[in-house]
């Protein structure tokens, strides 16, 4: 590098000649010039030009994701993976908190992926408050009421959608219902919140109860890049809770990899990591028990 | 280890801090005492209620409430505790029978000082830490002052490399400018 330089130096002193002394200049062969000018921009370029080898080197695609050895890597109980996350959530509204849970597979990149609903022994997201239009003297009507609607009718829930007072975040219509929905003019309201019956969301059902109970606590998962993470538990729960709850997911995705497995694609458990809303990851060992100085589990049941 | 790793004695049933969301008005303590502080006390007493109440009223005073209970009455903790909260919902409790408040003013004081007078009032026991936990810590400051040795290292590399660059921009722009003569 710095020979060029010095070579252009040496040029660039030529240079210092005034320009009426154009002959000076003129002596130096035309060829020169422009080529001293451009191998100096290829050198700038960081061995292009000519340097640049010809065989550009293949980037290596792998067929399965590249999974790292865990051995060495530590590993937490579930009583400690809490401790840790409850300290870190200190402070912060226990409304806005949640455990949640990362489930790594060993997988390939191709072929089908786990996906499916789920629903957990006790509840994370517990401000489900469903309505359920049916005719007003229906056998559902009770039925739904038992089951936990907060709201049952026809014209009573179209009137309370129309003076916007209404306390329900989810909506299901009985068929028999339909056509007073329809004439009930109330989709214009319902529509941008997500709430209006349709069909092909089975919120216009025969089986209203069938629609609740789906509807109540069922959390969806869907494995993005061999992970599946789903939201496991408020961060009010006791370890037991968060036990129960996690044992039943590693169940239900033990069936759903085991029933695509006889298409030739194995999902084989690889990790598990707690996490929460601000807080960071941790491994689980699939241990329950507290592993660090002596804090029992019944202190990590107190309130925040 | 670190700052608020502190053992509280058993006489602690809660702790509830209450400061504004933003900073002005002296609400900067409160807050950093929060989120370096807190989380460390949370950790070595999970059972214990700590409860952040943060008000929308800037104006507003920031307190440190510690409620006290003595021996053999019943401990307040076992009973629901209000939420933590971002908009002011949870004004410090008033203590249960058996139970002692003692609150201290944190308003424009400095986390650091907030953080002596709650060791001071609650006689909280540091948390000494272990063997392996010093050797982690000697090789994390080792490991910063390799750090520091090879920053410095690789800035003169750098500047060097820089220097050299504007060497050759201006040779070149001197041989652009004979080129330019010379046509």
């Amino acid at each position: 590098m710095a020979s060029t330089t010095q070579c252009i130096a040496s040029l660039a002193r030529l240079s210092l000649a005034p320009p009426a002394r154009r002959t000076a200049v003129s002596t130096i062969p035309s060829f020169l010039l422009p080529g001293a000018i451009s191998s100096s921009v290829r050198y700038a370029g960081g061995g292009g030009g000519g340097m640049r080898s010809k065989r550009v080197k293949k980037k290596k695609t792998h067929k399965t994701y590249r999974s790292p050895d865990l051995r060495p890597m530590e590993q937490y109980s579930l009583c400690d993976a809490m401790r840790y996350l409850r300290a870190f959530e200190v402070g912060n509204p226990p409304s806005s908190v949640k455990y949640d849970v990362a489930v790594k597979f060993k997988s390939g990149k191709n072929g089908p992926i786990l996906r499916d609903r789920i629903r957990l022994p006790f509840e994370v997201k517990s401000d489900t408050r469903i309505a359920v239009i049916c005719p007003e003297d229906h056998p559902m009507r009770t039925e739904a009421l038992d089951l936990g609607a907060v709201a049952v009718g026809e014209e009573s829930i179209f009137q309370s959608i129309r003076d916007g007072n209404f306390d329900f975040n989810k909506l299901i219509c009985h068929v028999d219902s339909e056509p007073a929905l329809k004439k009930a003019n109330v989709a214009r309201i319902l529509g941008p919140r997500g709430l209006m019956p349709n069909k092909r969301f089975n919120t216009i059902t025969y089986d209203v109860k069938k629609a609740m109970d789906d509807m109540v606590g069922a959390t969806e998962f869907r494995e993005r890049d061999r992970v599946v993470r789903v939201a496991i538990g408020q961060l009010g729960f006791t370890p037991k809770m968060l036990a129960e709850n996690l044992k039943v997911l590693m169940e239900k995705l033990k069936q759903d990899a085991d029933a695509i497995a006889d298409t030739g694609h194995t999902k084989v458990l690889e990790e598990v990591v707690l996490g929460s809303t601000h807080g960071p990851g941790f491994s689980l060992d699939g241990k329950l028990n507290p592993t660090l100085d002596g804090v029992p589990i019944e202190h990590l049941q107190s309130p925040m | 280890m670190g700052p608020g790793a502190l053992k509280l004695p058993p006489t602690v049933s809660r702790i509830h801090l209450e400061f504004a969301k933003r900073l002005e008005g002296g609400h900067m303590g409160p807050r950093k005492f929060m989120k370096e502080n807190l989380p460390r006390l949370k950790f070595w007493n999970p059972a214990v209620p700590m409860i952040v109440n943060r008000t929308l009223d800037q104006e507003g005073p920031a307190t440190l409430t510690l409620y006290f209970r003595a021996d053999g009455t019943p401990n307040p903790r076992e009973t629901p505790q209000p939420p933590s909260s971002t908009t002011g919902a949870s004004k410090a409790p008033a203590p249960v029978a058996g139970e002692k408040a003692v609150t201290i003013d944190v308003k424009g004081v400095h986390s650091t000082e907030i953080l002596s007078k709650f060791i001071q009032k609650t006689s909280a026991v540091q948390v000494e830490p272990t063997r392996t936990e010093m050797e982690e810590a000697e090789e994390i400051a080792d490991l910063r002052r390799r750090g520091e040795i090879d920053r410095v290292e690789n800035a003169k590399l750098l500047a060097e490399k820089r220097r050299e660059k504007a060497r050759l921009a201006l040779a070149m722009s001197e041989a652009a400018a004979i080129k330019a003569s010379a046509m």
